[in-house]
């Protein structure tokens, strides 16, 4: 088991590392967390491992539709910070209730983007 | 004013380790004829600037390069490369040598490795097929002298080796460094260790006592008496807390280096502005030395009336007479510029602490180390989080939470750690699963027993009054660091009295006598009060921090020295000067 423990971990940062190619990359996220849920002491590497292939295939998505490669490999909430900024509430929400936002965080994440693009109107509004 | 401090004052003579060093350096290099170009590993540069001036190796006619993954650009026919071993390098080294190859030039390589040699590092030469064009060579520097009293191994990364990789060779250096401090100065009689890592090097040590004994009559009287060893894993609360010294802030916002800080012009009102310059900071500076222990309210009314006085001196010297009054003045003239720098200094660091985000920063570590309300600290790391500050300050806080509660509740633990993945990204999962190997973030599965210790070693001690500190307490304005707590009593009385609150601290302890040297005289007295006294000099007491120490540590330190009954010189020998960012920097995984 300690092996095994010790493979994950190398595998790991091999994948969140990975090349521009973002096909493999997943799979190689996805490979990971199989390992990780093979043990019990691991729940937590596995959610994390999981949703970081989730993100990184809704950033895909937006660099195809935005057409700006400014996504992938930022956080979370650089990513919803982004759409919001680019003015795209709708794809900012999808993020927001794919990965459970807390409504706290969130506010925090609208405050400081609107105010990065001065959108004060909106600010007040919201 | 040299980086380089000067070592006349201090209570052991480092100064002779330094030379020594020197020494064996330039012999090194001066076995080594002709045009010779010197690639030295940009981490050991910093380390090497404590002890032999870049002139002089200019001196010597060498060119000095930085080693790189970039091929080294020289006329010179022998490379000399000066690095600690790590395999990285080594890719390096065959690189740029398969690059000469393929361009023909032919050049002799020789590879000096710092402290020793390792197997490891030799063998990817090997398989890179150059070995054999090297020669190989060590370059014993097991220790540099930072100042007066404080020595360091120049192992940053000795702390995470030993916690997360359980790589234990950094202890290895560790013993070795002190066993050639024993050849210069003695064999040391009481040893007191703290902690897992110290037990071994106490453990390591002797044995190198065994196999390669100091003649005790070649060095004479020992001079050391007692060595404290404590590993930092035993006191992770200290260096989370922010540091209040002047030195320490230094550190924390400006980070000093081998010595010196690193600033922008225009912080020092000197033209042209935007360019970065070095300040050396170390006790050859006299001001520096008088002000740096103390807590920086302090400094700043020190200053402030060091001002002053001058401003009347100026007015008075209108009404001056006589040549000798004339001459007087002149004299206090020449501190100026010691009293500007240290102005220019201070106006720079009050601009971080008299920030908001400083101060309330300050007032969560103050009721983490309390021990009171902890869920107002889960709420506003929680708000740290959402602000996105910086991850360092973050988990340096959510450490000292972690450590002073003996861990966070499950669903808590959970919680915040996927917080910080939203938010800062998935990449330093690593990181979280570094510092919970290393037991500074986890689960909590019993009650915490930081109150008892926090109650029995009183480390909150109330109404300090900054000015006129009684007690180490004035480093963290009210927060006696554990660490220092533990070294008073292992000074003033060993461990037995403190015993049990020891066994609520990680690690075993340790506390022997090492016999065997029939020239030492025998030492009993627990306060050491007779012994030293005899030559005029106090003896020395020599505190071991593995895992590294921070500049207020040293400073309470000194001020334990200072004080009144005090039968002993403290030396602290340490594998790195760290802080809380530095330390959980080295948890961090650089990725890609």
């Amino acid at each position: 088991l300690l092996w095994k423990e010790s493979w994950d971990m190398g595998k790991n940062p091999m994948a969140s590392k990975g090349s521009p190619l973002h096909g493999p990359r997943i799979k190689l996220i996805e490979k990971a967390r199989n390992l990780f849920s093979q043990t019990k002491e691991h729940t937590f590497e596995s959610k994390a491992a999981e949703e970081h292939a989730k993100l990184l295939k809704i950033q895909h998505e937006l660099e195809a539709s935005t057409k700006q490669a400014i996504f992938v490999d930022s956080s979370i909430n650089d990513t919803i910070r982004t759409c919001i900024v680019l003015g795209n509430n709708r794809a900012a929400t999808k993020v927001k209730a794919e990965f459970k936002v807390s409504d706290k965080r969130w506010y925090f994440l609208k405050a400081f983007a609107l105010a990065t693009i001065k959108d004060w109107e909106a600010l007040e509004k919201f | 004013m040299a980086q380089i401090p000067n070592l006349e004052h201090a209570p052991l003579n480092l100064k002779s380790i330094r030379e020594k060093s020197q020494r064996e350096l330039e012999n090194l290099l001066k076995d080594i004829h002709g045009n010779r170009c010197l690639v030295i590993d940009p981490k050991l540069s910093g380390s090497l600037s404590l002890i032999i001036q870049t002139s002089k190796l200019k001196e010597l006619g060498l060119e000095l390069r930085h080693l790189s993954e970039e091929p080294v650009q020289t006329e010179c026919t022998k490379l000399i490369y000066l690095v600690r071993s790590q395999l990285s390098f080594m890719k390096f080294i065959a690189s740029h040598i398969q690059n000469d190859i393929s361009k023909a030039i032919q050049r002799d390589y020789y590879v000096y490795f710092v402290p020793r040699r390792s197997v490891a590092c030799e063998k990817i030469l090997e398989q890179e097929k150059v070995h054999s064009l090297v020669t190989v060579k060590e370059f014993p520097l097991y220790m540099v002298p930072l100042d007066e009293d404080v020595i360091s191994f120049e192992l940053e990364l000795s702390e995470k080796d030993s916690l997360v990789d359980g790589d234990v060779s950094s202890l290895w250096h560790v013993a070795k460094a002190i066993h050639e401090l024993e050849f210069s100065f003695g064999v040391i009689s009481k040893v007191r260790a703290k902690g897992k890592a110290s037990v071994r090097v106490a453990d390591i040590l002797n044995r190198m006592q065994v196999e390669e004994p100091v003649n005790s009559n070649d060095v004479g009287r020992p001079e050391v008496d007692t060595l404290i060893l404590l590993d930092r894993e035993v006191d992770m609360v200290t260096p989370m807390c922010s540091q209040l010294t002047y030195e320490g802030l230094l550190d924390e916002f400006l980070h000093i280096s081998n010595g010196a800080v690193e600033v922008d012009t225009s912080v020092m009102d000197i033209q042209p502005e935007g360019r970065k310059m070095k300040v050396p900071l170390n006790s050859s500076d006299k001001l520096f030395k008088e002000t740096r222990d103390l807590n920086f309210e302090v400094v700043v009314q020190v200053l402030r009336q060091k001002a002053t006085t001058m401003k009347e001196d100026y007015t008075e010297i209108n009404s001056t007479q006589t040549v000798s009054e004339l001459k007087d003045f002149v004299k206090k003239l020449n501190s100026l510029p010691e009293i500007t720098r240290h102005i220019h200094l201070a106006q720079h660091l009050t601009t971080f602490t008299s920030k908001q985000s400083f101060l309330s920063q300050l007032d969560m570590e103050q009721t983490l180390v309390e021990a009171e309300s902890y869920d107002i600290c889960f709420e506003y790391i929680e708000e740290m989080i959402h602000k996105q500050e910086p991850l360092t300050n973050v988990l340096r806080l959510l450490v000292l939470f972690s450590v002073t509660n003996s861990g966070l509740p499950k669903k808590q633990f959970d919680y915040i750690r996927m917080e910080l993945l939203h938010s800062y990204g998935f990449e330093h999962v690593v990181t979280l699963n570094n510092l919970e190997k290393a037991g500074l973030l986890k689960k909590q599965e019993f009650k915490s027993n930081w109150l008892t210790v926090k109650r029995t070693l009183k480390l909150i001690v109330e109404e300090t009054d900054m000015s006129r500190a009684d007690d180490i307490a004035y480093v963290y304005s009210g927060y006696a660091p554990l660490s220092i707590r533990l070294i008073q009593q292992a000074i003033h009385s060993g461990w037995r009295p403190i015993e049990d609150i020891l066994k609520l601290l990680p690690g075993p302890h340790l506390e022997t006598k090492r016999s065997g040297f029939p020239s030492s005289p025998s030492v009993d007295s627990l306060h050491g009060a007779s012994n030293g006294i005899a030559d005029g000099r106090r003896s020395i007491v020599l505190v071991v921090f593995i895992g590294g120490v921070t500049f207020a540590e040293i400073s309470a330190l000194r001020y334990l020295a200072s004080k009144e009954g005090m039968a002993y010189d403290v030396i602290i020998a340490t594998t790195k000067i760290v802080n809380g960012s530095t330390l959980i920097e080295t948890f961090m995984e650089k990725l890609g």
